[in-house]
């Protein structure tokens, strides 16, 4: 049998993980344009805050690619695939076959199209590359900092860059960052505590222009107002990396339809991770859930089903945890319903109290969390809204302080 | 292989487990040496209270697969086989909570640790006392336990079913497991917090 993986993240390599634990003679290529070793991507932003090493990025200590038996092809972009005669076409040229494909190509960085885009200074945050690219702008000195877009990578840009003490500015377009991920109480506790480490946030503009010589100076915002900035992050959200693949030729939402057993519209390719689109349980619907922990169990699922072994994705789930200075926040399933008619959403604690809970249900299934502080016990929640047990004990049990596992059984 | 098995019914809620724990996770391993230390020993191990107010001893399972493995962002929880044990190296961990989330039993903390690098707050988990059984010692929470809630004993084939069972039930990685029928578990579990739910109210 010969295995393609597309991607060399956290899907693409626990997939070829699971292939190998099933088949031990299997060919696995996996074809990856990153040439660093297998990295922890949610681990640059700890990097660019300062906190961890870069050396300390890669995920394994050995050589991966040999432990696994894994062909390496890196430094090169699939350019086409072919479903039919199955195979890849490389940037530089190369083809190669498959039997079985996996796409975990991941999601690329959005990036601003307005006139001066191309100065040096604007950044992207996604890579390895990426990091080391802000860290050689900072060690130059930086004295402000522009932060496009309050949605997860925009909130780690401004988190590290106040963590260095670098003066941050924030454009975003709802009232308090993350928006997608918290409820407006945990909402306006973040957007405090980053107002407080000295986080400037304008709400609802955007930049028309950058201006500079070589290097980024000033941002003019539609408002007409201009901005002084020498460092620029562009947190404007991700795209599934799917422009190999051709129109029509799998069937494609916005990232890759996958079924239970992350199999595409075309057997024998599969998908995982921040490319694919699969059934989300909170919300009942397709989404993609671009999450570290989600890629991490999809690649392995994934690969079983590949190398033959039928194993079924019980969906994906949205979920974040984030420490930010003072404050922990985690967040799981639809913690911000909007028109929620048959959702009832119970709420507790709040700025004053310093400790908040929301917790959001279809009738008596839990299906979305908020915590502020006192995350430990978090677990427990997260795994009830994903396997949809109705909660039978009084609501109020869930939202104690004091709730623990003892109290489920 | 001996594994710590936890029999719910007959915790009394003493917390000696606790203390036992968190002095045999000190330098010194000595709980009257342990009060002075820095950073300061804490247990491993929660007695925590059910809805009667009776006790629950609350460790790690040591799930297999473990979802707090899975879920980790810095790839620094991995499973020593052999030893039954799901491990976090506190050089690699970079206290995220990505494994509080995924936790289904809620048994992470965040602290300082003696075995850390100084000042560095990480996460920490029952380690099956691996330094003590390495020594012929056996788990610190068996060993004070004297009223058999915590045991060191071979699991029976049954009760490592029934602990993985309930494990990934809880787990998002269920059903990579192809276990048959955890809708049975869903069911039990439903029931348990149904019956619960009625006392309480009557
Ligand atoms: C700054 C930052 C912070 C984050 N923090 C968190 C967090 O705290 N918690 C969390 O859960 N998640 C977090 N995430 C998200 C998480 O990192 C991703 O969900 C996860 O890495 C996705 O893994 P993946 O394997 O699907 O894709 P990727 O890691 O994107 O890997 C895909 C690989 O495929 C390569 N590739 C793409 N297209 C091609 C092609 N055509 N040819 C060849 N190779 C190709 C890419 O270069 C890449 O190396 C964060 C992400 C970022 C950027
Ligand atoms: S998920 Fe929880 S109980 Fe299971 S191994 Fe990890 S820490 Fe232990
Ligand atoms: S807190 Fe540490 S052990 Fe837990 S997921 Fe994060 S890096 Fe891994």
């Amino acid at each position: 049998m010969k295995h393609l993986i597309i991607g060399n993240g956290i899907a693409g390599i626990n997939a070829a993980r699971a292939i190998r634990e099933m088949d031990t003679s299997a060919a696995i290529f996996m074809v990856s344009d990153e040439t660093f070793p297998p990295y922890s991507r949610p681990m640059i932003s700890y990097v660019l805050e300062g906190s961890e090493p870069h050396e300390k990025l890669p995920l394994f200590a050995g050589n991966i690619y040999e432990d696994l038996d894994i062909t390496p092809v890196l430094g090169h972009r699939v350019a086409h695939l072919d479903v039919k005669k199955k195979f890849v076409h490389l940037e530089n040229g190369t083809d190669i076959d498959f039997q079985k494909l996996l796409i975990a190509s991941g999601a690329d960085a959005r990036h601003i199209r307005v006139p001066g885009a191309e100065l040096g200074n604007i950044f992207t945050m996604r890579t390895q590359k990426d990091v080391l690219d802000h860290l050689a702008a900072i060690s130059l000195g930086i004295k402000n900092a522009l932060v496009l877009g309050g949605g997860l990578v925009g909130f780690k840009a401004a988190h590290a860059l106040l963590k260095r003490g670098i003066k941050v500015t924030m454009l975003i377009t709802s009232a308090y960052p993350l928006a997608m991920q918290v409820d407006p109480t945990a909402g306006r506790m973040i957007l405090k505590e980053l107002q407080a480490r000295g986080l400037s946030v304008k709400v609802g503009v955007s930049v028309s222009s950058f201006d500079g010589e070589t290097r980024v100076k000033k941002a003019c915002l539609d408002s007409g107002e201009t901005l002084d900035c020498d460092l620029v992050i562009v947190g404007k959200g991700v795209d599934p990396s799917l422009g190999f693949i051709a129109e029509n030729d799998i069937e494609i939402d916005y990232g890759i339809l996958v079924d239970p057993y992350l199999c595409s519209s075309v057997s024998d390719i599969y998908a995982a991770g921040d490319a694919a689109e699969s059934m989300d349980i909170a919300r009942q619907k397709r989404w993609i859930n671009a999450i570290w922990p989600e890629a991490a169990i999809q690649g392995r699922i994934a690969g079983y089903n590949m190398a033959g072994r039928k194993v079924a994705c019980p969906g994906s789930l949205g979920r974040n945890v984030m420490r930010i200075f003072g404050l922990d926040v985690m967040t799981v399933g639809l913690a911000n319903p909007d028109g929620a008619d048959d959702l009832e959403i119970i709420q507790a604690g709040g700025e004053k109290a310093g400790v908040y809970r929301s917790l959001v249900f279809c009738r008596d299934i839990l299906v979305g969390a908020v915590l502020v502080n006192q995350i430990e016990q978090g677990g427990i929640l997260r795994a009830m809204i994903e396997n949809r047990i109705p909660v039978r004990i009084p609501k109020a049990y869930l939202m104690s302080l004091h709730f623990d596992y003892s109290k489920l059984l | 292989m001996k594994q710590v098995i936890v029999n719910p019914e007959k915790c009394v809620g003493c917390m000696q487990c606790m203390l036992a724990c968190a002095a045999a996770h000190a330098t010194s391993e000595s709980l009257f040496a342990a009060v002075h230390e820095t950073p300061k020993p804490r247990p491993r191990v929660h007695v925590g209270a059910g809805l009667f107010n009776q006790g629950f001893p609350n460790r790690c399972r040591h799930c297999d697969p473990a979802p707090c493995q899975l879920a980790c962002l810095a790839g620094a929880i991995f499973r020593d086989a052999a030893a039954h044990t799901v491990f976090i190296n506190p050089d690699r961990c970079i206290n995220c909570a990505s494994c509080a989330m995924a936790c289904p039993y809620g048994v992470l903390r965040f602290h300082e640790e003696a075995a850390a690098p100084p000042g560095k707050t990480v996460a920490v988990k029952c380690d099956n006392c691996d330094a003590r059984v390495a020594r012929g010692q056996i788990p610190a929470c068996a060993e004070v336990c004297k009223t058999g809630a915590l045991v060191y004993d071979e699991m029976t084939h049954a009760m490592n079913e029934k602990t993985r069972q309930v494990a990934r039930t809880m787990s998002s990685d269920a059903a990579a497991q192809g276990l048959p029928d955890t809708v049975a578990l869903y069911n039990t579990l439903k029931q348990a917090t149904m019956k619960a739910g009625a006392a309480i109210r009557r």
